[in-house]
């Protein structure tokens, strides 16, 4: 199994792909002297993009102070961050909106868990006050379980004994990824992202997003999406055959400082938190 | 197999749906509940999707009372007189409820799934609602589709999926 999963990412035409402009995009708003009208200019090259960019722009979630027709006042409307935001989602809507098979979670239902443990994990930055970037975090929400997609493409084959075994197995799901793939789905969204060149920050993440105490970087960050992602597991949105058993991290709620009263509450949030994203689901 | 003709009715997070035959209701749960009643007769059903027992603010029930078991029940009752169907007509069934991530350091995610099970049965016993099935606790999610026809539900749990037939 690992051998083929090597494979496939040497071999990258099977791979998710994200498109030129996108990936010049991630590298241009990456460099401390972006201009804007450059930016506008990379986007416009693709016209689905653009449309997107204007229409998401938008969106009540972005609430812009007034409206937004062209993706120059976007950028100047919204910020580079966001927009860079808005490109991201539809770029790995398509990617992310796959059923995952034979983990039991369908294409819909992984779409609205990206995108709540996202919006959830703004919130804790927010709430918390934290010194991290609130749309890295929001990034590095929607892209943290990438690898999972990589891995339900290998799942048809391996899919009976694996389930078998996990009715009966005791330790850490991962651990049982790993014997049946010879990659965790961590493991694989890690070098996906770092195959499309992404930033340091959203690799950490989708490496160590369940075992927050190994990430050595960005501790911060990891630890507050590992914890938008127990939250919204718990509520059910995007609940695979592993259930609840990623454990959450007590080291992670004592780095961003979120106590028993702060989960109460982002639990309780949820459906309004669903809500609020309604319409970025529907693009 | 899924007819073509069957319209899925999704129940999300702190939710309550209903319908008839042949359509199918369906939600997913962690440590949320999923109270289920089912008319055979009629068949008609209703779901309700509940997060908590009771609202630990006081304050948010009355602007989301299918949050709570305490508040939705009620409206699940209600949604199935709007059906058609009294209490004696429908018969209840309850999934999820499971317990959160082990070694959780935190008595109130700890607790949610046991405290939405108990006080859904205390509901039950009170209106004299037959409990008919439940799959409730444990470590993993649940998928439940209740499939309006016949009152079957499919539950798909830690890798398997099997049906449910019993209904009266």
């Amino acid at each position: 199994m690992k051998e083929k999963i090597d494979q496939l990412f040497e071999n990258e035409a099977q791979l998710p792909k994200i498109s030129s402009v996108v990936s010049k995009v991630m590298e241009m708003v990456g460099k401390p002297d972006v201009v804007i009208a450059d930016l506008a200019k990379e986007i416009s090259k693709d016209p689905g993009l653009t449309a997107a960019v204007i229409k998401l722009s938008n969106s009540a979630y972005f609430r812009p102070a007034k409206p937004v027709k062209t993706v120059q006042e976007s950028l100047m409307t919204l910020g580079i961050k966001t927009v860079q935001e808005i490109v991201l989602l539809n770029e790995t809507k398509g990617i992310l909106k796959k059923e995952l098979k034979g983990y039991q979670v369908d294409g819909e239902s992984n779409w609205l868990h990206s995108l709540i443990v996202a919006e959830l994990a703004k919130r804790i930055a927010v709430q918390k006050k934290l010194k991290v970037d609130k749309d890295v975090v929001f990034t590095a929400g929607l892209l943290h379980n990438i690898g999972k997609v990589i891995l339900a493409e290998f799942f048809p084959a391996v899919l009976m004994q694996f389930r078998t075994e996990l009715q009966t197995y005791q330790g850490p799901y991962t651990d049982l990824e790993a014997k049946f793939f010879g990659y965790t789905h961590q493991e694989a969204g890690a070098k996906l992202l770092a195959k499309w060149n992404f930033p340091e920050e959203l690799i950490e993440v989708a490496r160590y997003y369940t075992e927050p105490e190994k990430a050595t970087q960005f501790p911060e960050l990891v630890s507050i999406i590992h914890i938008a992602n127990c939250i919204v597991i718990l509520g059910g949105m995007g609940i695979d055959i592993g259930g609840l058993k990623i454990p959450l991290s007590s080291k992670a709620l004592q780095n961003v400082g979120v106590t028993e009263g702060d989960l109460q509450m982002y639990y309780t949030l949820l459906p309004e938190m669903a809500k609020h994203i309604e319409e970025l689901i529907s693009v | 197999m899924l007819n073509k003709d069957v319209k899925i009715i999704n129940v999300g997070i702190a939710d309550i749906q209903g319908g008839q035959s042949p359509s199918m209701i369906r939600t997913t749960l962690g440590s949320c509940i999923g109270v289920v009643f089912y008319s055979p007769e009629k068949k008609v059903g209703a779901m309700a999707h509940i997060m908590l027992a009771k609202d630990p603010s006081g304050k948010d029930s009355s602007k989301n009372p299918h949050k709570y078991a305490e508040t939705a029940l009620p409206e699940l009752v209600k949604r199935m007189a709007e059906l058609g169907c009294n209490k004696g007509d429908y018969f209840a069934r309850l999934f999820g409820g499971a317990s959160m991530f082990k070694g959780m350091n935190s008595s109130f995610l700890q607790n949610i799934g046991d405290l939405n099970v108990s006080v859904a049965k205390e509901f039950l016993d009170k209106e004299k609602i037959t409990l008919l099935v439940e799959d409730v606790g444990g470590h993993e999610g649940r998928t439940i589709s209740l499939y309006l026809d016949d009152g079957r539900i499919l539950l798909k749990k830690g890798g398997f999926e099997k049906y449910l037939y019993k209904v009266r």
